[in-house]
C-alpha cells in the first residue's frame, strides 16, 4: 500500500474521529470516572459495588414499567438540561432552573384549576404560563447581571430556596386546597397532560420536551439570535465590538432559558402530579446541571444525557428500595462527572498538557 | 435592646463569619469561591460523625477541618490546575458535598435525613470574667461557646496577616493585579493554593460549630446557603474582614429577629424563613448599585473575578 493511500486512510480515520467519537469520547470517560469513585464510596460503605451498579441499570433499563419510569424522569431533565445549556452557551451561568421550574409549576397550577377552557387552548394557556412565570423568575438574575454587574451564580442560587419558600407559603397558606397536604386544588381535566403508560407517570409532556430540544436545534444553528448568542458564550467583549447588543440579548437568553425551565414545572404538574405539589421536586433544577455539561451545551446530547441521568435515577429508586443503598449516591455521581468533566480533562487535555509541561513549568491559572 | 436577641444574633453569626473569613481570603486573592457551603457541609458531618465514634470535641473539630481542607484541595487542584472553571467546579463540588454526606448519613450512621445522639458531647459555655459583670451588654457577650468567641478573635488575626504581613501583601497583589504579581516573581499557584487551603479551614471550623455547638444533631443540607449570605457580605464589605464580620453580625441580627418574629405576629413560618435569603439579595443589589456607579462604563460588560 502507498503511502499516500494509507495517509488518506488516517486522515478518514481522524475525520471519524473528530465528527462522531471525540465528543462523546469526554462524557464517557466522565462517567467512568464517576463510576470507578462511586465504586471505590460503595465498597467503603460495605456494599459490593458491582451488584450495586447492576441493580441500578437494572432498575433503569430492564423492561417497559423500569423503563417508562425513566421515561418519566428523563422528561422534567431534558427541560432543565436545555435550559441550562442555552444559558451556558451564551457564557451566562444559569444554575436557578430549579427555582424557575418550581415558579413555572405554581403559575400552571393556579391557571389548570383557576380556568375553565377546552382542552385544546387550557393546556398551551397552562404551559404558556409555566414558561413566562420561569422567564420571570430568571429575569430577576438576569436584570441585575445585565445593568449591575452582580454575579448570576449566587443570585441565582439564592432565588431556588426564596422560590421554594414562596411556592410553600402558597401551597400552604394562601392557595391550599381543602385536606393534610400542602397542594393546591387538583387540576381540571381539560389541562391534564395525557399518560400512555400504566406503570409510571409517563405523559405527553415529553413530546413538549422533544420540541422544545428541536426548536432550540433550530434556533442555535439556523437563526441569527443563536449565532449572537454563541458568540456571547466565545467572547463578549468581540460580541460588543461586533456590534451585538450584548446586555439586551444576555437578558433575552437569560429569560428563555428561565422559560424553558418553567415548562419542566408545567409537565410535572400538568402530567405527572395534576396538581401543585410544595416542594414536589427531587432537585431536577440541579440535575439539569449535570445533564448539560454532559451534553457539552448541544441540544441533542441533552436528549441522551438526561435519558442517562433519567435512567440513573429510575434506578437508584429501586436501589434504595430493594438493597437500601441511598438515592443520594447518584448525586454523587453525577456531581463526579460535572467536576470531570469541567476540568476540560479530554485526550486535547493530556496531549497539551504533556506539551505545557516541555514548555513553561508553571501552569495557569 | 434585647439582651437575649443580641445574644442570638451573636451566635447565629459565629458560622457566617468563619465562613466570611475563609472566602475572604480567596476573595482577596481573585477567586470567588463559590463552594464554602460544600465545605461546611462535609465538615459538619464529618465532625458529628468523629464526636460521635469518639466522644471528643476536640477530635470532632479536627476531623472537620481536615474534611473541609480536603474538598478544599481537591477544588484547587481542579480549578488551578486542571483548568476547570471555578464557578462549575464550585458548583460540582458543593452538590457532591451534600450528595456525599447525605449519603454517608445513611451509610455509615444508618439515618435518613437527621442525625443526633445522646454520646455527642456538648461545649460548656464559658463565662468571661469581667464582662459578664457589665451592666447592659453583659449578659449577651458572655456565656458563649469556645467556638463562639474564636471566630471573633480570628477577625483581627485574618485582618493583621492581610495587610499587615508579607504574604498578605502579596495574597492582595495575586487578586488585584496577577501578572504584576507573576513578573514580580511571586508563585500565584501558591498563593491561591495556599489562600483555598484556608478557606476550607475557616469553612471546616463554621462547619463543625454548625453541628456540635450551633446545634447538636447533623440534618442534610444544614448550612442553608450559609456559605452565599457570606459571600455576600463579603461582596458588601468589599473583601475588608472587619466590615465583613460587621455585616455578618447584621445578618444574624436579621434572622435572629426573624426567629423571634412569629411570636409576636402570625406569620408563616416560610416568610420568615425568607428573610436572610431576602435580605442577601439586597445586599446583592446595594453592591451592584455601588459598583455600577464608581465603574466608567466602556462596553466592559462582564466583571472578572
Amino acid at each position: 500500500m502507498s503511502t499516500e493511500a494509507l495517509a488518506a486512510r488516517r486522515r478518514r480515520a481522524s475525520t471519524l474521529m473528530d465528527g462522531l467519537i471525540r465528543p462523546v469520547l469526554g462524557p464517557i470517560l466522565a462517567v467512568l470516572i464517576a463510576m470507578a469513585v462511586g465504586a471505590i464510596l460503595l465498597a467503603a460503605v460495605g456494599e459490593n459495588p458491582i451488584h450495586v451498579y447492576a441493580t441500578l441499570a437494572e432498575g433503569g433499563l430492564v423492561g417497559w414499567p423500569n423503563l417508562s419510569v425513566s421515561l418519566q424522569l428523563t422528561t422534567p431533565l431534558i427541560f432543565t438540561g436545555l435550559a441550562v445549556a442555552l444559558s451556558f452557551r451564551a457564557g451566562l451561568w444559569n444554575i436557578g432552573a430549579e427555582g424557575q421550574m418550581l415558579m413555572g409549576a405554581l403559575a400552571a397550577g393556579i391557571l389548570g384549576y383557576a380556568v375553565s377552557l377546552p382542552a385544546a387552548l387550557h393546556i398551551p394557556l397552562c404551559v404558556a404560563a409555566a414558561f413566562l412565570g420561569g422567564a420571570l423568575w430568571a429575569a430577576v438574575p438576569a436584570l441585575l447581571r445585565v445593568c449591575l454587574s452582580v454575579n448570576e451564580l449566587v443570585v441565582c442560587l439564592m432565588m431556588n430556596p426564596i422560590a421554594l419558600l414562596l411556592t410553600g407559603y402558597v401551597s400552604a397558606r394562601v392557595l391550599k386546597a381543602p385536606g393534610p397536604t400542602n397542594k393546591l386544588p387538583d387540576i381540571l381535566d381539560s389541562a391534564i397532560l395525557p399518560n400512555f403508560s400504566l406503570f409510571s407517570q409517563l405523559n405527553a409532556g415529553i413530546f413538549i420536551a422533544l420540541l422544545a430540544c428541536g426548536v432550540i436545534t433550530l434556533v442555535n444553528s439556523a437563526t441569527v439570535r443563536g449565532f449572537e448568542w454563541k458568540i456571547l458564550g466565545v467572547n463578549p467583549r468581540f460580541a460588543h465590538y461586533a456590534g451585538i447588543n450584548v446586555g439586551r440579548n444576555a437578558l433575552a437568553v437569560f429569560m428563555v432559558s428561565g422559560g424553558i425551565a418553567g415548562l419542566a414545572g408545567a409537565e410535572q404538574v400538568l402530567g405527572v402530579y395534576k396538581a401543585y405539589y410544595d416542594n414536589f421536586s427531587p432537585g431536577y433544577g440541579f440535575d439539569g446541571i449535570a445533564v448539560a455539561m454532559l451534553a457539552k451545551n448541544n441540544p441533542t446530547g441533552v436528549l441522551f444525557a438526561a435519558f442517562l441521568l433519567g435512567a440513573m435515577n429510575a434506578g437508584s429508586a429501586v436501589l434504595q428500595m430493594t438493597m437500601g443503598v441511598s438515592k443520594y449516591l447518584v448525586q454523587v455521581l453525577q456531581f463526579i462527572i460535572v467536576l470531570v468533566l469541567a476540568a476540560q480533562f479530554s485526550f486535547s487535555w493530556l496531549r497539551a498538557g504533556a506539551r505545557r509541561r516541555a514548555a513553561s513549568p508553571q501552569g495557569e491559572a | 435592646m434585647d439582651s437575649d436577641l443580641a445574644y442570638s444574633a451573636i451566635r447565629i453569626a459565629t458560622p457566617l463569619i468563619y465562613a466570611a473569613l475563609g472566602g475572604l481570603l480567596t476573595y482577596q486573592a481573585g477567586i470567588l469561591n463559590i463552594a464554602l457551603d460544600g465545605f461546611m457541609i462535609v465538615a459538619a458531618f464529618a465532625a458529628i460523625a468523629v464526636a460521635y465514634a469518639t466522644e471528643s470535641l476536640m477530635l470532632g473539630v479536627m476531623a472537620g477541618i481536615a474534611s473541609a481542607m480536603v474538598l478544599a484541595a481537591l477544588l484547587a487542584v481542579f480549578s488551578l490546575r486542571l483548568r476547570a472553571n471555578i464557578f462549575i467546579a464550585g458548583i460540582a463540588v458543593t452538590f457532591l458535598a451534600y450528595g456525599l454526606t447525605a449519603l454517608l448519613l445513611k451509610g455509615v450512621l444508618g439515618q435518613e435525613g437527621v442525625f443526633s445522639s445522646d454520646r455527642i458531647p456538648t461545649f460548656a459555655p464559658l463565662r468571661i470574667p469581667v464582662i459578664a459583670d457589665l451592666p447592659i451588654v453583659g449578659p449577651s457577650l458572655s456565656g458563649h461557646t469556645a467556638l463562639v468567641y474564636l471566630a471573633y478573635l480570628l477577625v483581627p488575626v485574618v485582618a493583621f496577616s492581610l495587610y499587615r504581613t508579607r504574604w498578605g501583601l502579596r495574597v492582595r497583589v495575586v487578586g488585584e493585579a496577577q501578572d504584576a504579581a507573576s513578573a514580580a516573581g511571586i508563585n500565584i499557584f501558591a498563593i491561591k493554593f495556599e489562600t483555598m487551603l484556608l478557606s476550607g479551614l475557616f469553612c471546616g471550623l463554621a462547619g463543625a460549630y454548625l453541628s456540635l455547638g450551633y446545634v447538636s444533631l447533623f440534618a442534610k443540607q444544614m448550612t442553608n446557603e450559609r456559605g452565599l449570605i457570606a459571600l455576600a457580605a463579603i461582596f458588601f464589605a468589599n473583601g475588608n474582614p472587619y466590615w465583613t464580620a460587621a455585616v455578618a453580625l447584621l445578618f444574624g441580627a436579621a434572622t435572629a429577629l426573624s426567629v423571634r418574629l412569629p411570636q409576636v405576629t402570625g406569620l408563616a413560618p416560610q416568610l420568615l424563613q425568607l428573610i436572610p435569603y431576602v435580605v442577601t439579595l439586597l445586599a446583592l443589589v446595594a453592591v451592584g448599585v455601588r459598583k455600577t456607579r464608581a465603574r466608567n462604563r466602556h462596553g466592559a460588560w462582564r466583571f472578572e473575578l
